[in-house]
């Protein structure tokens, strides 16, 4: 238990760190930081709608965070969770738009499988030529990022195409009011069960189950797993895919759900920021709830700053890549003390 | 008998932490210059520790360094080099992928900085013609025989002018005839008037090249430097192992920790064991090269239960390959592989795991454990893989099962929960063991199974391995160490070049096994 | 023709230099993720100061000076806080796209673009059709020139490689990896400067947010693509650049038959298939393998 203490004090040393160094930014381009990090817990946290916004963000951030747990856990920088929510909102809308009319328990289920099995190809392709060949997962899930963003903006500007939008922005279609799974709050029982039951099922898989802990072995150190007769094609092709899938999970949660249709370049660091939340957690599905909720709080924020405080959304986007400059360190001058001790060897 | 001019070098009261762990302690000695000194003594003595702080790479707590009466700053490796100091690593410290000449020319501190390729094998080619070192400028060090990458190693050291030049185990990867050539250069630059510091572990090399000797134990120095000719070989042996240790100990086996090469007769009168069926039989076995190693040609091999067959060679002549082929990470290209009457080509590692295949790895922090995962995992690795991936585990049950196991085994930790990079080498290694040689084994490859073990460990893997044969396993043993194979093996192969070279049972000769992993026989 | 490789080139020359900034990085041992990032801040802070002071040489040097303390951030958390460079490096290109954006904000309030009025000084019509190219162009051979040769035929180029190939053989001739690190990152910086600036005022006056579209991440795999060698990292950009002209080109000729939005992700594709063949070829040196995830 020390170690797990040691661990949630470093974070939130770095965490600290982090934003320091954003306050120093802010400063330097003429804002007052003070303001600035008053405006952000006041849109996050303080004001009395904050949080049910924050709750809202927390919800599908948690869902995509706890499929970059499973693969970060085995050992795979799946950085490509961003383009597997696309492709699974983007799968999901075709459904509900082609299937439009058809019974909502036919078309919403189907909506759902989806999105799911969507995420999963759109990580399986990097996970295949990673475990195939060795190709790096870092490079072609960002790629995968980029190349999902354009076919989001060729389908919202072509075969989804809202006839009736304004210019300024590409949509889809609206998703017909049966086939929603809440309004625009975000918070419907489905939404928060849905997210419920992912952490529970996570948990235990990561937790308690054989693939699980040797997932975790593998990530530490795969070599020893495999003298050992796992292959790693398998675990990892796995672990990709079900990264992928619970990212596209929650892509059709916001279409279905807060959205209501498929915006062109909608939520544009929700991937990032579910990457920050699993690695400020340490990779602990526990952890990835309580962290999710301090990011889903900046999520809130992030719409809270330019309309009501005046002040620059970019602000949380600072925020979020300075935690994930620090977040990984692991020796910090001065603050030894924080980190876990070695256990007394024995002699031998 | 320390000569009347200055000493070489002169430590003071030198003294290395690693965090909790004192690996020199209060070391003071002082060595004459332009001779041959031995620095002896067990792994983990601290050795290695303290040829690094000579050469400026470690840093210790306390003491002073004098290189020829001139004190020089401690944990800089510059002031050691421009002092005339250079050390030659254990596993070699050069860049896989430079060239010879790019060796050399990046650990230079004079020329011109730039230059053509033309230039700098023109700059380098005469020395190494003067050291006699065999080996093209525009090769690449990967593609290097391991004796020409000491020699180049060597050839790097003395780039600048050095005048005291240390080795860190130099003979650890050479075969008995290179060990002979490395003397005769080491004998040739004693000539020309550097002082040489060999870290040695073995009694025999000692006496064939050295003119003083000084002895290391757990971290602290137990004999100052004494002339080679004068010291009993007994009592050398006595001073490296420890007077306590050595009373757990057989005398085959503290012979062969220290290879003191004593009565060679009086080894292994073997009791010839009932010929068993084979437990393990490798048929002919071909596989394609390796990245990590050469390829297999026609390897045939068997192994009855309860002989422990030893496989000797110049590291890197396919040894890795044959551990590999039978684990089932390496693909057979041709030949059979049988375990009892099961055939095992075309089963994958955790497939034969199934079947009683247990493999010590070499390596035994990247292979073996993960060091930053928890002791229960690592011990629990092999049983996770039977079974459906998706099933319930309850790791308080692992837990428990671990703690017996390794209560068992001996393994001195304080909590399941603890990572694997806690413990001591000796108890890593108990560790594995505990894992690998359990009661479903019946067939154990061990590679480098004691490799930077002290004593005590060395001889509790030894044990361990007579135990399991005892019990009916079959054991293949890969070692470098020709004292070990010859201590515990009922038979040895020789491997050169991805083949099997030739076959030798007790009494051992070390001439003909010598002579066997060159290829001169 | 000519147009095609004028395509090329002004694709390919912001690629090409920070191409050269991933090389040096990764022969110190130092995967650099943030090279996006850099290329962004260099875009900016070139605009913005030439904007706000007129002068072509403050844009330039302020670029240089804040992509160097950048780079010299990056490598205080990678090799002093021993952070993950994979995440770290995405932390930073992540606060290239935010305080650019912040900087906008700040000085011209809600506008997502900032117009210069003229650009880099061009070649000049006596080299015909690639007179519009700027002479950052012109300069980009000669810069993967001594990129090459400080590399591979100098004794600090081999340093240097040790520092990444075998660091502990680079500490026992007296070479300190972690110093080597911080100058080959501030080196980069200064080479992502140079190529923001040429994105930013070579062929545009313009400074649009997220206007590098991956192009740091492109740089990055052109180095593994290449295998860290400057001249086949800068040939394997080139190529990348070729894809993303013949896209541009592709758009011009058949843009309402084929979807301009695909043809944008040509590039991307390319460069996917790119670290596919070298991982074919080179049996897949990834970047996590270094991981401090990972436990050793």
């Amino acid at each position: 238990m020390r170690g797990n203490l040691a661990a949630v004090g470093r974070a939130l040393a770095f965490v600290l760190l982090a934003l320091a160094l954003c306050g120093v930014i802010f400063q330097l381009a003429g804002y007052s930081a003070i303001e600035m990090f008053q405006s952000i817990a006041d849109g996050a946290f303080l004001n009395p709608n904050a949080w049910q916004g924050s709750l809202r963000w927390a919800m599908p951030l948690f869902i995509t965070a706890c499929g970059v747990v499973v693969s970060f856990r085995s050992g795979y920088f799946n950085v490509g969770a961003q383009g597997q929510f696309y492709i699974g909102a983007i799968g999901s809308t075709f459904v509900v738009d082609f299937l439009n009319g058809y019974p909502a328990p036919l078309v919403v289920p189907l909506a759902f499988v989806t999105a799911i099995v969507c995420g999963a190809l759109w990580a399986a392709w990097p996970g295949y030529l990673r475990v195939a060949s060795g190709a790096d997962e870092v490079i072609t899930t960002l790629m995968g990022n980029f190349i999902a963003s354009l076919i989001l903006i060729y389908v919202t500007g072509g075969i989804l195409k809202d006839p009736s939008g304004t210019g300024q922005v590409m949509a889809s279609r609206p998703v017909a009011e049966a086939y929603r799974i809440s309004s625009e709050v975000g918070l419907s029982p489905a939404i928060v069960g849905i997210a419920v039951a992912v952490g529970v099922l996570t948990w235990v898989l990561v937790n308690r189950t054989a693939f699980g802990v040797l997932c975790g072995l593998a990530g530490r150190n795969p070599t020893m797993v495999v003298w050992q007769g796992a292959r790693m094609s398998q675990l990892g092709l796995a672990a990709f895919a079900l990264s992928g899938a619970l990212a596209g999970l929650a892509g059709v949660i916001e279409v279905l759900g807060p959205n209501g249709r498929l915006v062109s370049g909608f939520l544009p660091t929700h991937g990032f920021t579910a990457i920050l939340i699993a690695l400020v957690a340490g990779l602990s599905v526990a952890g990835t709830a309580v962290v999710s909720l301090f990011f889903g709080g900046l999520a809130a924020a992030s719409l809270y700053l330019p309309v009501l405080a005046g002040l620059p959304a970019a602000a949380i986007d600072i925020i979020n890549a300075a935690i994930a400059l620090f977040i990984t360190a692991r020796a910090a001058p001065g603050l030894a003390w924080l980190l876990p001790r070695r256990h007394a060897a024995g002699g031998a | 008998m320390i000569a009347e001019s200055p000493p070489a070098l002169r430590c003071r009261n030198v003294s290395v932490r690693y965090g909790d762990l004192a690996a020199l302690t209060e070391v003071s000695v002082a060595f004459a210059p332009k001779l041959i000194h031995a620095v002896v003594g067990q792994n983990g003595a601290g050795k290695t520790t303290f040829a690094r702080v000579v050469a400026g790479i470690v840093r210790p707590v306390s003491g002073t360094l004098e290189i020829d009466d001139r004190e020089i700053a401690l944990g800089h490796v510059n002031r050691s080099r421009a002092a005339g100091v250079e050390l030659v690593h254990q596993s070699f410290a050069l860049p896989p992928s430079f060239t010879v000449a790019e060796t050399m020319e990046f650990g230079a501190r004079r020329g011109r900085p730039i230059f053509t390729r033309r230039e700098l094998e023109e700059r380098w080619r005469r020395h190494l013609e003067n050291l006699g070192v065999q080996a093209r400028l525009g090769d690449r060090i990967r593609d290097l025989p391991v004796e020409s990458q000491q020699g180049v190693e060597i050839a790097r050291a003395l780039v600048a002018d050095a005048r005291l030049l240390i080795l860190d185990e130099p003979t650890a990867v050479l075969s008995p005839s290179g060990v002979e050539t490395l003397f005769q250069r080491l004998r040739g630059l004693k000539a020309s008037g550097v002082t040489l510091l060999l870290v040695l572990h073995k009694i025999r090399e000692v006496l064939a090249v050295a003119d003083t000797v000084t002895v290391l134990r757990g971290g602290r120095l137990i004999e100052g430097p004494v002339a080679a000719n004068s010291v009993d070989a007994r009592e050398l042996s006595a001073a490296i192992i420890g007077a306590e240790a050595e009373k757990a100990l057989t005398m085959r086996d503290e012979e062969a920790l220290v290879g003191s090469d004593l009565p060679a007769d009086a080894r292994h009168l073997v009791a010839a064991k009932p010929k068993a069926p084979a437990i393990l039989v490798a048929d002919r076995l071909s596989t394609r090269p390796d990245p990590e190693g050469p390829a297999l040609g026609e390897v045939s091999l068997a192994i009855a239960p309860g002989e422990i067959v030893g496989v000797a060679g110049v590291e890197g002549n396919g040894q890795r390959t044959l551990v590999r082929a039978l684990t089932g990470l390496a693909q057979v290209e041709s030949g059979r592989i049988r375990l009892g009457d099961q055939d095992l080509v075309g089963l994958s590692t955790g497939e034969r795991r199934a079947r009683g295949l247990r493999v010590i790895p070499f390596e035994r922090n990247s292979e073996g454990l993960s060091l930053s995962s928890s002791l229960w995992e690592n011990w629990s690795a092999r049983q996770l893989l039977r079974g459906s991936p998706l099933r319930l585990i309850s790791p308080a049950r692992f837990r428990g099962e671990c703690d017996r196991a390794l209560k068992r085994w001996d393994v001195r930790y304080s909590t399941t929960l603890q990572p694997a990079g806690s413990l001591s080498g000796g108890n890593a290694q108990k560790l594995i063991l505990a894992r690998e040689v359990d009661d479903d084994a019946s067939f154990v490859i061990a590679a480098q199974p004691t490799r930077g073990l002290d004593v005590g460990a060395t001889a509790f893997v030894w044990k361990s391995l007579r135990d399991a044969t005892a019990r009916g396993c079959g054991v293949l043993l890969i070692s470098s160490d020709l004292d070990e194979l010859f201590d515990i093996s009922d038979r040895l192969v020789v491997m050169l070049s991805g083949r099997i070279a030739a076959e030798f049972w007790p009494p051992f000769r070390l001439g003909d096994v010598g002579a066997a992993m060159t290829g001169a026989r | 023709m000519e147009e095609f490789l004028v395509a090329t080139l002004r694709y390919g020359t912001p690629l090409v230099y920070v191409t050269m900034a991933g090389v040096l990085a990764q022969r110190a041992g130092v995967w650099n993720l943030g090279l996006e990032g850099l290329m962004i801040i260099g875009c900016c802070a070139s605009v913005l100061g030439f904007v706000q002071t007129g002068s072509l040489l403050v844009g330039f040097g302020l670029a240089i000076a804040i992509c160097v303390l950048a780079s010299a951030l990056l490598w205080f958390v990678v090799e002093k806080l021993r952070a993950n460079p994979i995440i770290a490096g995405l932390g930073l290109t992540g606060l290239g796209l935010g305080g650019t954006d912040l900087a906008v904000q700040a000085i011209y309030g809600s506008q997502a673009m900032v117009n210069a009025p003229y650009g880099l000084p061009r070649l000049g019509p006596e080299f015909g059709a690639f007179g519009v190219l700027s002479i950052l162009v012109a300069l980009m051979p000669f810069v993967v020139f001594l990129v090459w040769v400080v590399l591979r035929r100098t004794r600090f180029g081999l340093q240097l490689a040790a520092c990444g190939e075998h660091p502990f053989a680079a500490r026992s001739v007296g070479v300190n990896p972690s110093t080597m690190r911080l100058i080959a990152l501030c080196a980069g910086g200064v080479l992502c400067a140079l190529g923001g600036m040429e994105l930013a005022l070579g062929s545009l006056t313009i400074f649009a947010y997220g206007m590098t579209a991956g192009r740091g991440f492109m740089a990055f795999s052109a180095v593994i693509f290449g295998a860290g060698h400057p001249l086949a990292s800068a040939a394997a950009a080139l190529f990348f650049s070729i894809v993303g002209a013949i896209g541009i080109r592709a758009q011009l000729l058949f843009g309402n038959r084929v979807p301009n939005d695909l043809l944008l992700a040509l590039p991307y594709i390319a460069t996917v298939i790119g670290v596919w063949v070298s991982a074919r070829l080179r049996g897949g040196a990834t970047t996590s393998g270094f991981g401090e995830l990972r436990d050793y």
